[in-house]
């Protein structure tokens, strides 16, 4: 069918910028499904091989009982398991304080090794000796041959930096499952013989490292022990899903693979409904000529396969070489991603089959969007042949011109009319703008959602603008109140515990603070404020995560010290950050004494016409204290940040207007194309290129306007989905869109839909009468 | 004794049923002999092209038998039609129908390619035969109307049709044009001996026709023939 072909390479050329349109949107959104889908295998991938090299853990057990290591390492389904010990310490780098953590590694540990990336291992006799890790020493710029001061009871004891080391567990540096985002500049490790790190007194927390043999069915078997941890009398366990740094890297990772899905599903859609747009109109446009080659012999089937071909080629010209740029950008992305984030190793997979899928994307998607015109052409009877080009749709009174109260001008009953004509080709331009609103909704609510969260807990919720750690339980906090610049201080305590009930485990950090305090506010999700009693109050996610309710009774295990009470659930609190748990500091003062002076540490609030910095220096060099904790630094961050978010909806703007350019422009000129012999006519009947022009605008707009309210809508609901996606205890997504953002959405469209018809209109200036006569169907 | 290249026995068409239904054609009894070349003649509505589309298979008779080239049309499936056509009948549509995005060459190569023939010599002598071969490789909005129709001519008889059916081809073209498109199909008629049935509301055309059948409310009402047909360029009207 060697002319079929030229009759399909002419027709295509013939509506090129239309085509091109699509075949870029294919493109794009190939090469956005390649990229994502394939960063997310090579990230993957890349903490599958870290992960073995370095004998990442299965399983976790906290505050673990001694012998309970060697009860693990002799079940059959275990590799090793082994003890290590860590604390959460002050260190002191040059003038800078942070609380870190000392984590030890025994001499020659098999589970959770340091990788070494720059001097030597610790030598595991020597008392003075760490390795400190990637992320604190960028942060700190320590180098080989530093010393850094650790804080102890009896003062600052100073340890020299031998290695910079890279882990497993540290991959990225979260200080705990309920502080994912910790900063590197206030939270960092140093790894120590492990003796050492045993040694620091009661607030060294004794866990065992369990790593599975190979080929044991992991769900099943990481229950058994867990459960068989928790009966010896482990005070937590955690399974390498729920390690902290994995945890926050695999919501990363699942980013990419979500984005995956969103990506094609937005992109081709709106390539397949161009597509659509297109091929309808010309099939239309040549029935008369399918009429013909009917007639003359050509098969129904022949004429279905001709006109699936547009659809096919088109896919297939877009997405070959969208699925080659996808595996090339995935090779950038895995790359700068592994790289941003210093995981040590980066593998590439390239896996054939992405490609592949992209391309099947591309070749299913323009056989599914050819498929109906392919059908309305095959039903096409030879008879059409006698007919000559007919008009498309029908004039008729529409229920607008019914409903509406007084009667419309000439003119805005034609506008009317004519959107209502082709609902077909109305539908496809509603879409664009349906499509280009998701994908900016999607992107502008995640940033909003982010930034409404962080006000929530860092201006509702927290009220305290510093933690201050002490060398030794403090005494009383008199001295911090007369800081200059210091406006109220209380005492509070933070120590990691279990909550248990029944035969349900949630780990979780126990916060106690004065029955009246100030500085932490208890908001419910319908916003209603608690007080502390004598009971605690616990983040919302509990109530499922553990079955229960108010008035329940839970036991709580105490980390570090072991210590263990039992006390009534008084309330669910809702806070978009972690989900933890408060108390009366007197009550658990109460019943866990231990925990309750060891952990003791203080909030402070500065004043509002305070120089933080100056009042956290003032505050570090008051005797006792070890390290002052901005609590408000992460929001801080956050808003560093937002350039580059805001940049990323940038895009995501660009690429939602290309979604509405695609749709609007097509449509713009099939309603053109379909309306030649008409258009002509008034041309000819003296009406101007820029009246018509404007009756056109007139009519997108009106399409495009009544397709927002519901386009929004979709959006909304597309959005929530997506974030809901990304929520769990540890984060409380929950979509939250600010007004200002539809509005801004919605005229980005608007606007993008408006420009996207200009080229379009062009053509009405450039129909040649004479051309539309001769031919008599365009 | 010539073959016949149509025969019709109580052959009818009627359209939609119940209080709707219309005769388009009722009761016809007609057989035409291979080579002739015959004019339908009538006033509108009269059933010209009904008649024309059940002998042509794209239409389907609801009465009576009907056989074209020694095939028995009624009760073939449309695939079955479809391969008739392919193999039997060429068209000429009043309009040309010319896909506007091949040359003229290509348009009529594509009904040779099509039908299972290669093609381009084929396209060639055809182009040929309606006199169109030096503008083979215009598009069409570059032809006039007559121009157009030739090319259409052209792409309905370059398969080697034994049929030609042709329905108000000269309807869209002026006198001068239509002469032209008229002797182009006559001298098909004579030089490949092509039956032709050709519809037409013209009683002039009629003069060039071996035979002429008149029409009126779906009934043959006159079958006259014609002892001496006059050649296309002698036609006035
Ligand atoms: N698909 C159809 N459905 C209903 N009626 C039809 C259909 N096709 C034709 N008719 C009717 O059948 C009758 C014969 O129509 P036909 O097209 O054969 O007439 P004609 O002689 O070719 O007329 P003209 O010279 O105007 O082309 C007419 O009354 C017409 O309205
Ligand atoms: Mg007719």
């Amino acid at each position: 069918m060697r002319v079929l072909t030229v009759k399909l390479r002419r027709d295509l050329r013939r509506s090129r910028a239309q085509v091109l349109g699509i075949v870029v949107t294919v493109f794009v959104g190939v090469m956005l499904f390649g990229a994502s889908y394939d960063a997310y295998q090579s990230l993957t991938a890349s903490y599958e091989t870290m992960f073995d090299r370095v004998g990442f853990a299965d399983l976790w057990v906290t505050a673990a009982p001694e012998g309970l290591e060697a009860t693990l390492a002799a079940d059959p389904a275990v590799e090793a398991a082994e003890v290590r010990h860590t604390v959460d310490v002050p260190f002191r780098i040059g003038d800078r304080r942070l609380v870190g953590r000392v984590v030890g590694v025994p001499e020659g540990a098999t589970v959770n090794q340091v990788m070494v990336l720059d001097g030597a291992m610790f030598d595991p006799s020597a008392a003075d000796q760490v390795v400190a890790d990637q992320h604190l020493a960028r942060a700190f710029q320590l180098e080989v041959g530093d010393t850094v001061e650790v804080a102890t009871p009896v003062g600052w004891r100073p340890v020299t930096v031998v290695g910079i080391g890279a882990s497993a567990e540290y991959l990225w540096p979260s200080k705990s499952r309920q502080e994912l985002l910790a900063l590197p500049d206030q939270f960092g490790v140093l790894y120590a013989p492990d003796p050492v790190v045993a040694a620091a007194g009661p607030a060294a927390v004794r866990d065992v490292v369990v790593r599975l043999r190979e080929g044991v069915e992991q769900d099943s078997e990481l229950s058994r022990l867990a459960t068989l941890a928790m009966a010896a009398g482990g005070g937590d366990t955690y399974t390498r899903d729920e390690q902290p740094s994995n945890a926050a890297l695999q919501e990363d990772v699942q980013g990419f693979g979500q984005m995956s899905f969103l990506f094609p599903v937005l992109f081709l859609g709106a390539a397949g409904l161009g597509m659509w747009v297109l091929l309808t109109r010309m099939v239309v446009a040549q029935r008369a000529v399918i009429g013909t080659l009917r007639a003359e012999g050509m098969s129904r089937r022949q004429v279905f396969f001709h006109y699936l071909a547009y659809g096919v080629g088109t896919g297939l010209v877009g997405a070959i070489p969208g699925a080659a740029a996808g595996a090339g950008l995935a090779l950038v992305i895995a790359h700068a991603y592994t790289g941003a984030i210093y995981v040590p190793i980066t593998v590439v997979r390239v896996t054939p089959s992405t490609p592949v899928f992209g391309v099947l994307f591309g070749l299913v998607g323009g056989a599914l969007a050819a498929w109906a015109p392919a059908r309305r052409a095959m039903a096409l009877e030879p008879a059409e042949a006698m007919h000559g080009p007919a008009p498309t749709g029908r004039g008729k009174v529409t229920l607008v011109e019914r409903v509406w109260p007084g009667r419309l001008t000439a003119e805005a009953r034609l506008v009317v009319r004519n959107a209502l004509r082709n609902p077909r080709r109305s539908i496809a331009t509603g879409l664009g703008v349906v499509l280009g609103l998701t994908l900016v909704l999607v992107s502008w609510g995640m940033i909003d959602t982010v930034q409404v969260l962080l006000d929530r807990q860092f201006r509702q919720i927290q009220q305290a603008d510093a933690q201050v750690a002490f060398l030794a339980p403090p005494g009383d906090l008199s001295a911090l109140g007369r800081v200059d610049g210091v406006a109220a201080v209380e005492p509070v305590v933070q120590t990691p515990v279990s909550i248990v009930a029944g035969d349900r485990t949630y780990g979780t950090i126990l916060w106690g603070f004065d029955r009246d305090t100030t500085m932490h506010r208890f908001l419910t999700a319908s916003d209603d404020e608690l007080r502390l009693g004598d009971g605690l109050l616990v983040g919302v996610d509990l109530h499922d995560l553990l079955g229960v309710d108010v008035g329940d009774t839970v036991t709580v295990r105490v980390g570090p010290t072991g210590e263990t009470f039992d006390v009534p659930i008084a309330g669910f609190v809702d806070e978009p950050l972690g989900t933890q748990a408060y108390m009366d500091l007197a009550v658990l003062d109460g019943i866990a004494p231990q925990v309750a002076s060891l952990a003791r540490q203080a909030m402070v609030r500065y004043r509002s016409d305070a120089d933080p910095d100056a009042v956290r220096r003032s505050l570090e060099a008051t005797p006792g204290v070890a390290a002052v904790v901005p609590t408000r630094a992460l929001e801080a961050a956050a808003d560093e940040y937002m350039g580059l978010f805001y940049a990323f909806v940038g895009i995501m703007l660009v690429l939602g207007a290309a979604l509405a350019f695609v749709l609007v422009f097509n449509t713009t000129t099939v309603n053109l194309a379909e309306r030649t012999v008409e258009v002509a006519t008034m041309k000819a009947e003296g009406v101007s290129a820029a009246q018509l022009a404007r009756l056109i605008t007139v009519e997108n707009l009106t399409v495009m306007v009544a397709a927002t309210l519901p386009g929004l809508v979709v959006a909304y609901y597309v959005a929530a989905g997506f974030m809901a996606s990304f929520d769990s205890d540890l984060f409380t997504f929950t979509l939250h869109i600010r007004p200002l953002t539809f509005l801004w959405t919605a005229l980005a469209v608007l606007v993008a839909g408006f420009v996207s018809q200009r080229p379009g209109l062009r053509t009405i200036r450039s129909l040649d009468v004479a051309r539309v006569v001769r031919e008599r169907s365009v | 004794m010539n073959e016949m290249a149509v025969r019709a026995e109580g052959l009818g068409r009627t359209y939609g049923t119940g209080a709707v239904a219309v005769d388009a054609l009722v009761e016809v009894d007609l057989e035409i002999e291979s080579g002739q070349f015959v004019v339908l003649l009538g006033p509108s509505g009269s059933g010209k092209t009904t008649l024309l589309n059940l002998v042509g298979a794209i239409d389907v008779p609801t009465a009576g038998h009907l056989e074209v080239d020694g095939i028995r049309l009624d009760g073939l499936d449309s695939e079955g039609r479809t391969r008739f056509r392919r193999e039997h009948v060429g068209f000429v549509f009043q309009f040309f129908n010319l896909i506007p995005t091949l040359t003229a060459l290509e348009n009529v190569q594509l009904i040779t390619e099509l039908t299972g023939r290669d093609g381009s010599d084929q396209a060639r002598a055809a182009l040929e035969a309606v006199g169109m071969a030096d503008r083979a490789d215009h598009f069409p909005a570059a032809l006039s109307g007559g121009e157009q129709q030739r090319v259409a001519i052209a792409r309905a008889v370059a398969k080697r049709p034994r049929l030609l059916l042709a329905d108000e081809p000269t309807g869209a073209l002026d006198l001068e044009t239509g002469r032209r498109v008229l002797d182009v199909i006559s001298r098909l008629n004579r030089e490949r001996a092509m039956t032709v049935l050709l519809v037409t509301h013209n009683a002039v055309i009629a003069e060039m026709a071996d035979r002429v059948i008149r029409l009126r409310d779906g009934r043959i009402v006159a079958d006259t023939l014609n002892p001496n047909p006059v050649a296309a360029d002698r036609l006035e009207w």
